[in-house]
């Protein structure tokens, strides 16, 4: 037991000295992660419809160039991106554009750490989102797309009026993943020297060597942000989802709420009220029909 | 002789080497009621689908008040402004309430202000009798109310013709009634309308003209009483008696 409470001594310890240290690594933590995970959905979003642009044989040859160029530039984005470490990445982006530029361009002092970061999450979070926009788009029943059209609207309409709010509705799963993920994954941006709430910790133990109680705060703190972020997507969900109930609209009397439009007195050929069709049924039932077929 | 609205000139449709349509010839006038009628797989959606342009036809001509619409360099989202369709499956927009199912094609496509478009909306939501509706979502209605926010919707384009594709055909058979009263209704009002049904007794007390397809063509066509009463070829007998019981 005195081992429990001596890790509690020195957790208030390294928290009562480093708290704003570790207070300001949360907070970067986090502007990285949200705006990221933000900028990587506009990403997707954007790879993700120049993906599914129609594209047909009839289509003139310039047009379907440009359309399979587009296609395969995003193919190699999300591939590259997807398929190599963001560790790497950070590193790769962080010293190669110096290195290409003799230094002309370089991500300069601690500005240039903050914009190095939240490029490189973002274009790995649109990699990501990329395939899921895709597939949130082509989830959508092509019915939606048809009545879209039957009503006369174009491509560009159909996608933001009918297409785009759906598939974004069941991409929000795949968004809140991304965005947990980052929380955690920003992480690594220490290599670049980026100094959030991972790289506190390792600024912190660097000086007095408590690595478990430091772990144990940052476990925790991680733990409650990705809680939170969870908790917080779940309402946002169900908030988007809108009421299972509506209320009836019934400003005119004489029209019937009951769902029905068939007058009763007066019948159709093809209800039950209507007179001849009655006795009609009733003809049949004396003399004897099949019944079945409609 | 009454004004032509759509002429289908010589139409065919392949996917791939299946022959869907074949050489399919027939005209709509303003006011025609015209059921498309004949067994599962002879064409009939296709038929339809391709005179909203939803389906590319293979060769021939769709001419619309004269007009060509099947050429290249051919405006299609403003040619479907003025054909409307009404669909098997309702293809509600499931984003929407009723009332804005109604609205956003009026409002994106003819470009009209949001209150007028609400008006529209609601005058033809109280034809098919769903205004009390206007709040609730598609997936709270039941077939019979989902196909009747659908004509509302087709409707509020102020289409010229309106396109019928088997409308009745997904759903049980005690809303189906609901569905025809409000298309007889608009029959009635003089709506131009392209109806692929199976409902004989719509086709023959509601069309003013019958188009019977078999394998891709057209195998019969004319007033109800000729095509449904007096068929002239073996496979209309064939399959009309099929409806017929006795």
């Amino acid at each position: 037991m005195n081992k429990f409470a001596k890790l509690i001594d020195d957790i208030s310890l390294l928290w009562g000295t480093y708290m704003p240290a570790y207070l300001t690594g949360i907070r970067n933590t986090l502007i990285v992660a949200i705006a990221a995970t933000l900028a990587g959905c506009v990403i997707g979003f954007l790879c993700g419809i120049l993906n599914t642009i129609p594209h047909s044989k009839t289509d003139n040859p310039v047009k379907r160039f440009v359309l399979a160029a587009i296609r395969v530039m995003v193919r190699i984005y999300v591939e590259v991106f997807r398929g190599t470490p963001m560790v790497l990445q950070a590193v790769f982006i962080y010293y190669g554009l110096p290195y290409f530029t003799d230094g002309a361009v370089a991500f300069k002092g601690n500005s240039g750490i903050w914009i190095a970061s939240l490029l490189v999450v973002s274009i790995n979070t649109g990699a990501y989102m990329a395939e899921s926009v895709r597939g949130g788009i082509i989830s959508i029943d092509p019915g939606q797309t048809e009545g879209a059209k039957a009503i006369g609207m174009t491509h560009v309409q159909t996608m933001m009026n009918v297409i785009l709010p759906q598939a974004l509705r069941n991409i929000i799963p795949q968004i809140g993943n991304n965005f947990i993920i980052n929380i955690k994954d920003t992480s690594v941006m220490f290599v670049i020297g980026f100094v959030e709430f991972f790289a506190t910790h390792r600024n912190i133990v660097g000086n007095n060597l408590k690595y478990f109680p430091s772990a144990a705060i940052e476990m925790v703190g991680y733990l409650c942000l990705t809680l939170a972020a969870s908790f917080l997507l779940r309402w946002l969900e169900k908030h988007l989802d809108g009421s299972d109930n509506y209320e009836l609209v019934n400003d005119d009397r004489l029209v019937m709420a009951a769902g029905t439009y068939n007058y009763p007195d007066k019948g159709t050929p093809f209800d039950e009220r209507h007179k001849p069709s009655r006795d009609q049924v009733i003809q049949d039932v004396k003399f004897g029909k099949q019944r079945g077929d409609r | 002789m009454a004004d032509t609205i759509l002429e289908i000139r010589h139409l065919s449709k392949s996917f791939g080497s299946h022959e869907v349509l074949r050489d399919i010839d027939f005209t709509v006038s303003k006011g025609d009621v015209t059921a498309i009628i004949g067994a599962s797989g002879s064409g009939k959606s296709t038929l339809l689908r391709c005179v909203n342009l939803l389906e590319t036809p293979t060769s021939g001509e769709i001419l619309f008040h004269g007009k060509d619409v099947t050429g290249r360099g051919v405006n299609a989202p403003e040619y479907r402004s003025h054909v409307g369709m009404v669909f098997q499956s309702f293809n509600l927009f499931n984003n929407m309430s009723v009332l804005k199912n109604c609205m956003v094609g009026q409002m994106k496509v003819l470009k009209k202000s949001q209150a007028e478009a609400k008006e529209t909306a609601i005058r033809y939501l109280q034809q098919v009798g769903m205004a009390p509706y206007i709040n609730a979502k598609p997936r709270q209605l039941s077939g019979g109310q989902k196909q009747r926010v659908a004509i509302a919707r087709a409707l509020a384009m102020g289409p010229e013709v309106l396109l019928f594709d088997e409308p009745t055909s997904a759903l049980d058979p005690e809303m189906v009634g609901e569905v025809l009263a409000v298309m007889q209704d608009l029959a009635s009002g003089g709506m131009t309308m392209l109806v692929v049904t199976h409902e004989m007794a719509f086709a023959r007390d509601v069309s003013t003209q019958v188009v019977y397809m078999n394998q891709g063509v057209i195998c019969e066509q004319g007033s109800p009483a000729q095509v449904l009463g007096d068929p002239q070829k073996q496979e209309t007998k064939d399959f009309l008696s099929r409806f017929r019981n006795n």
